[in-house]
């Protein structure tokens, strides 16, 4: 029985043991969860068309599109003035405008306006807040 | 450092500050107390241990709070805590009384949060020094029935644990550190991304997209339902509050606060269990419970103190096992982190002044809390107008901001948040659970390590059964724990069955 139980851990295979006894976990649970619903997992297509039907595509994929432009065009931006931080300033100026612009319902020029002012405000209120204030790294 | 030392005027205003920007962010339906501390989570690393705190729990207590808001006068939850206040918060509304409903909330909420503090502050060292006896064979266990228990109350148990372990290994990915006694190994990184993934990653970016950006991302999808206007929110004046509403409420507002305390100290169980079990305990226990849902006090008391309950008892997991009772502590994690503190059982002994403060600041932001809502509701209750379209954008750059200085600077925790919001956004609607997968993702590491050690010390694995009679109480417990589950999954198929 005690031969059973023993374990003996090589030390140079050690990051292996616990990731393998999680995947082996994972692999069951999975499994078990693929036989209990697949009725359900076989129906799946109906609820991804009805998910994607139901979704507000502008803004949902509109800020998804946005959030990578956004990420991607931060470092280089940065790049041109290093350490100061306006890769951040610049870049998300018009982020927050834009996707405000994307939530917004009624784009009049009344409902516009905050919209602009706060693009402009906040980002620079926070560049300064942590570049001068709180000297913290930005891109 | 002495305690008075911290206690500056700066160490207020963070609280008093934190507490009435966590209120904003709990009356505005879609943005939670957790989004709240992911988001501010950043500043507070300039601002040292102690002070950070203080705006991290202002937020988590304002937060909680602020989301009897919305669901007294709009009948929508500001937070899922609010959820059953809305039972009895509306019906109020509707006859006149909202006014009166909010000020039964604020008070109760006051007693929920006093009576979880007191509970922490007696509970948290007690249980530290009991777990300071613990080997790596109990701390694994500990940490299994931690995930066996947020498993079973999840609303699908074999869900519930497939994303606690699914929590685990993604905080597995990189290396196996030496400072943890590890061979300095890396795993289960993807080909090509060795360079990014060395550390894994990080927990603060991965925290802040699950709980900022996919969050925005379910509102986008849903349109973002535009904020109420000013028109829509009627506060009533009908009827005038009066602290008489409390008679005979004693029992009901103390066994409402400590089983939200209770449900705080259980681990992953969330504001919505909080407020549901201290609802239907009032319920049960009421001379009239056919009066609950039609805009009776009582309902509104036992939901909001039993929600506020839940913040102290939520800290006392993580304070003295290292185990966050719910999302929102576990940010907190992320802001000792930040300052290079470990939280565990050694935590309150080695760090008594930071212990104190942190007493203190939950104290301040209870009073502080009732201060603003009490005396201020009518201006509170316009909150709800507050437009999502100025506030997303600037939520969405504090989430850049947040992830990006976390490490000093590298992009690649920005696009972990990218990638944690999208596949937030996914597991809802997956179905996946995402309070176990979180305490997996910071458990998991730790978890590897009790576990190796424990096996490399005594090469058997009968060593997790016999070690002590802590390991078989530990066992029992969690064996129990999936009984429970088991059987209450029963009940509710039969229940649906015979409807």
């Amino acid at each position: 029985m005690n031969g059973l139980t023993e374990v003996t851990i090589a030390f140079e295979t050690s990051h292996l043991v616990f990731p393998s006894l999680i995947a082996g976990v994972l692999a069951i649970l999975g499994l078990a969860i693929l036989i209990r619903e697949r009725r359900s997992i076989a129906a799946s297509g109906g609820y991804w068309r009805e998910t994607f039907a139901k979704m507000d595509k502008l803004r949902f994929l509109g800020t998804l599109a946005l959030t990578v432009l956004y990420f991607s065009l931060m470092v280089p931006v940065g790049n041109v003035w290093p350490n100061t931080g306006l890769g951040f300033l610049i870049c998300s100026i018009p982020y927050v405008f834009l996707s405000g612009l994307i939530f917004l319902h009624d784009r009049g020029l009344r409902a516009v306006a905050p919209v602009a002012i706060t693009a402009l405000v906040a980002p620079t209120l926070v560049w300064w807040l942590f570049t001068d204030l709180f000297f913290l790294t930005l891109p | 450092m002495e305690l008075l030392d911290i206690i500056s005027p700066l160490f207020l205003a963070l609280i008093v500050g934190g507490t009435f920007v966590g209120i904003v962010f709990g009356a505005i339906p879609g943005m939670t107390a957790t989004m709240a501390v992911a988001v501010c989570l950043p500043i507070t690393y300039s601002l040292g241990l102690e002070n950070g705190l203080a705006l991290l729990l202002g937020l988590y207590v304002g937060g909680i709070s602020g989301g009897m808001v919305p669901a007294i006068l709009l009948g929508i939850p500001g937070t899922p805590s609010s959820i059953t206040t809305t039972f009895d918060g509306l019906p109020m509304t509707k006859k006149g009384e909202g006014e009166k409903a909010l000020r039964i909330g604020i008070c109760s909420s006051l007693v929920g949060g006093l009576v979880s503090l007191l509970i922490l502050w007696l509970c948290a060292p007690l249980l530290a020094d009991f777990a300071i006896q613990f080997s790596y064979v109990e701390k694994f266990l500990i940490i299994l029935f931690a995930l066996t228990v947020m498993a079973a109350l999840s609303n699908d148990m074999l869900i519930g644990i497939f994303s606690g372990f699914l929590g685990i290994f993604i905080a597995l990915i990189g290396t196996y550190d030496i400072s943890d006694g590890g061979n300095g190994e890396i795993r289960l990184i993807p080909p090509g991304l060795d360079y990014w993934l060395e550390s894994g990653f990080a927990l603060l970016p991965v925290l802040i997209g699950l709980f900022g950006l996919a969050a925005i991302l379910e509102e986008a999808e849903r349109g973002v339902p535009q904020s109420q206007s000013a028109a829509d929110v009627k506060i009533g004046s009908q009827s005038t509050f009066s602290f008489s509403v409390f008679r005979g409420q004693t029992v009901n507002l103390l066994r409402s606060g400590g089983i939200g305390t209770f449900a705080g100290i259980l681990p992953g169980v969330g504001g919505s269990a909080a407020s549901i079990l201290s609802y239907s305990n009032a319920k049960t226990f009421s001379k009239h419970p056919e009066r609950y849902g039609t805009g009776e006090p009582e309902g509104i008391i036992a939901s909001e103190a039993g929600n506020n309950g839940l913040t102290g008892g939520a800290l006392v997991p993580l304070l003295s096992l290292g185990i966050p009772g719910d999302s929102t502590t576990a940010l907190l994690i992320g802001a000792f982190t930040l300052q290079g503190i470990q939280v565990g059982p050694l935590f309150i002994g080695n760090n008594p002044v930071t212990w104190d403060a942190m007493i203190v600041a939950m104290l301040i932001a209870n009073l502080a809390m009732f201060t603003m809502m009490y005396f201020a509701i009518r201006h509170i209750a316009r909150i709800v107008t507050v437009p999502k379209h100025i506030l997303f954008p600037i939520i969405l750059m504090m989430c850049v901001i947040g992830a990006y200085t976390i490490n000093y600077g590298i992009m690649f925790d920005v696009w972990t948040l990218l990638i944690f919001g999208v596949f937030g956004w996914l597991a809802v609607k997956l179905r996946l659970e995402i309070a176990p997968f979180i305490i997996g993702f910071i458990l998991g590491p730790s978890a590897e390590v009790y576990f190796v050690k424990s096996l490399e010390s005594f090469n058997d694995l009968t060593i997790f059964f016999t070690k002590s009679w802590i390991a078989i109480v530990l066992w029992v417990l969690i064996i129990g724990s999936v009984a429970g589950s088991v059987a209450l999954s029963r009940s509710r198929q039969s229940t649906t069955a015979d409807a």
